[in-house]
């Protein structure tokens, strides 16, 4: 017998698909990097760049502890309340007397009990991570606010300091610690079992169950590890600004979670990149900064990025081919073996 | 009933089926059923809807234990409580989803639940992707296939290339007996031809086959015997060479065949 499918071009290259969408997204940031600096010189200095990262670092850890979240088919509203909450709690410890890195570890460790918390009820309890999510969301929000409402915490030690305000060799340490939090990540995303686990329990939780794999067990860690992320996200902000109160991180969820979407991270599940996601931080950032020099409006900058979100979920979209009409158009030209490929969209 | 086709010359038994029953509620899904499955044998299960052919194949794949009965592999008596135990056991399962994530890769699918590991600096574990890849390759040119794009989410594939992953997944298991659920549903006739190629070159191998498939052409061109089931019972076992088309359908409508049983 001879059953030989098609091509021979069996190895040898990577994914090309994705390669080709973080270039995508790469190339949307450098250009209108370029009309900006055309605009307004000011945006392209070297302390306007440094600026944009430092103003996206926070985001990109949040967004990459999140960009697991979303490929394992969930989605974590309570991020920012989860920030307000582990801050106010931990500045109060530390001021009151805790040694500063016993406090940073507390703030891990309770950033790990929340996304456990939120992990068991979604995996267990079967409530879906939207409403579980937003349980949290309002429950933390009050917690903190029960905490601390109306005061501003601020006067953190020096040794705390350093991690929002010091640099490295010119380098903001909060720009370090988010891209070695995205490295980190992205090993995790693509190198390790676990990575791979998100995406099966993402792309087809029954068949990742049948094939072996600790579905429930997975999903609480995948919370977990969201936790953290948002925990060392939280250390980043109050430590830049040497203060936290009780209504810090509102609506940060829309940027963590728009970061991630414009990233090319799939919002059904299954799929996702670490890389996309930072581009996607980068250039949420890069138009806040850009509306900010020119003046804009803060109210009017929230309707240009639910605006760029609407879009990259749309373009998204026609790349996936769930609007069949207009994928045509979008779609590269299969090739090979794919021609005998039904047109419709995955089937999930 | 007695199967009527045995002969000395028979290589290993590789599942036995004995007294096997299930109910649920009033209704007798399986009722009494004794069966035996030889080393590289295929065995087609025939039956209308209701026959008790998925109830029969879930008690053996683990998924849902019986009320009573023995299963033995390879002439050790097993406890099949979960679809882990069956594949332990050597027994795997080609469900009609397949059980594919759509969005991992080829060699994703192929290995996941069983990946290989490496160690990162000698200290940290991670995936061995390119011995994941590598062993993949192998593992379909063994069968001489080859499919393009092993790096491409499966949700890509035409119908009998995602066969061909599932299988593939199967084969790495190193399994003595395969169960497919309607394997050739849904394909396209090229495609189908395939799969039953590839059928066959496993039972060459000596890995068994359980078929169910409602296609009679499909069962005669490719089992060895038909195991014909009627409202829980096994109704006939036959030879595939020595029956006729007439024969099995009258056992799957009537529960007989004109020989008498």
């Amino acid at each position: 017998m001879n059953a030989t499918v098609e091509s021979e071009r069996t190895i040898g290259h990577a994914d090309r698909r994705w390669l080709f969408q973080g270039i995508g997204l790469t190339a949307v940031i450098i250009v209108l990097a370029i009309l900006f600096i055309a605009i307004n010189p000011r945006f392209g200095t070297l302390a306007n760049l440094i600026n944009i990262l430092t103003q996206a670092s926070f985001i990109i850890v949040i967004a990459v502890g999140m960009t697991f979240v979303i490929t394992s088919a969930g989605i974590d509203l309570s991020v920012g309340s989860a920030v307000a909450f582990i801050t106010v709690v931990a500045f109060g410890l530390i001021k009151g007397g805790l040694n500063p890195f016993l406090g940073v570890v507390f703030m891990f460790a309770l950033g790990a009990f929340i996304g456990c918390l939120i992990g068991g009820f979604v995996a267990y309890v079967k409530i879906p991570p939207f409403i579980a999510t937003l349980g949290f969301m309002a429950g933390l929000r009050g917690l903190a606010l029960v905490h601390s409402a109306g005061e501003m915490h601020f006067g953190l030690p020096v040794s705390l300091t350093y991690i929002g305000q010091g640099d490295i060799a010119g380098i903001p340490v909060p720009v370090i610690i988010s891209f070695a939090a995205a490295a980190f990540g992205a090993w995790l995303f693509n190198r390790t079992r676990f990575g791979l686990y998100v995406k099966a329990i993402g792309g087809n939780r029954e068949a990742a169950r049948l094939a072996g794999v600790p579905v429930n067990r997975i999903e609480v860690m995948v919370y977990v590890l969201m936790g953290m992320f948002t925990a060392l996200g939280g250390l980043i902000m109050m430590t830049r600004i040497d203060s936290t109160q009780a209504t810090i991180g509102t609506a940060m969820e829309i940027h963590v979670i728009s970061a991630v979407i414009i990233g090319g991270t799939s919002l059904f599940g299954g799929r996702g990149t670490i890389y996309g996601t930072v581009m996607g931080a980068l250039l949420l950032s890069m138009m806040n900064n850009a509306l900010i020099i020119a003046g804009v409006d803060f109210f009017w900058q929230l309707v240009v990025m639910g605006c760029i979100v609407l879009i990259a979920v749309a373009i998204s979209n026609l790349r996936e081919q769930r609007i069949p009409l207009l994928a045509h158009f979008l779609r590269r030209a299969p090739k090979g073996a794919a021609a005998n490929n039904p047109a419709d969209g995955p089937s999930h | 009933m007695k199967s009527d086709t045995r002969t000395d010359a028979r290589p290993a038994r590789v599942l036995v089926v004995e007294r096997l029953s299930k109910s649920f509620g009033g209704l007798k899904a399986v009722d009494d059923v004794s069966l035996e499955v030889f080393e590289g044998e295929i065995l087609a299960l025939v039956g209308d809807n209701g026959a008790g052919k998925s109830t029969l194949v879930k008690a053996i794949a683990g998924a849902q234990p019986p009320d009573s009965g023995q299963i033995l592999i390879d002439g050790v008596a097993r406890q099949l409580n979960t679809p882990r135990d069956a594949s332990v056991a050597g027994i795997g399962c080609l469900h009609q989803g397949l059980g594919l994530v759509d969005t991992l890769n080829v060699p994703e699918n192929v290995f996941l639940g069983r990946e290989l590991t490496t160690k990162l600096m000698n200290c940290i574990p991670q995936l061995d992707q390119t011995k994941m890849r590598e062993r993949t390759i192998e593992l379909l040119s063994g069968f001489g296939i080859s499919l393009p794009r092993l790096n491409d989410p499966v949700v890509g594939l035409s119908g009998g290339q995602r066969q061909t992953v599932a299988i593939s997944r199967l084969l790495l298991q190193d399994v003595r007996l395969i169960i497919m659920d309607e394997p050739m549903a849904a394909l396209g006739v090229e495609e189908g031809r395939r799969v039953l190629d590839l059928v066959r070159t496993m039972s060459q191998r000596g890995i068994s086959v359980i078929v169910i498939t409602h296609n009679l052409e499909h069962v005669f061109q490719l089992a060895d015997r038909i195991a014909v089931m009627k409202n829980g019972r096994l109704v006939g076992l036959v030879n595939a060479q020595a029956t006729t088309r007439y024969d099995v359908v009258r056992l799957i409508t009537l529960g007989k065949s004109d020989q008498g049983n």
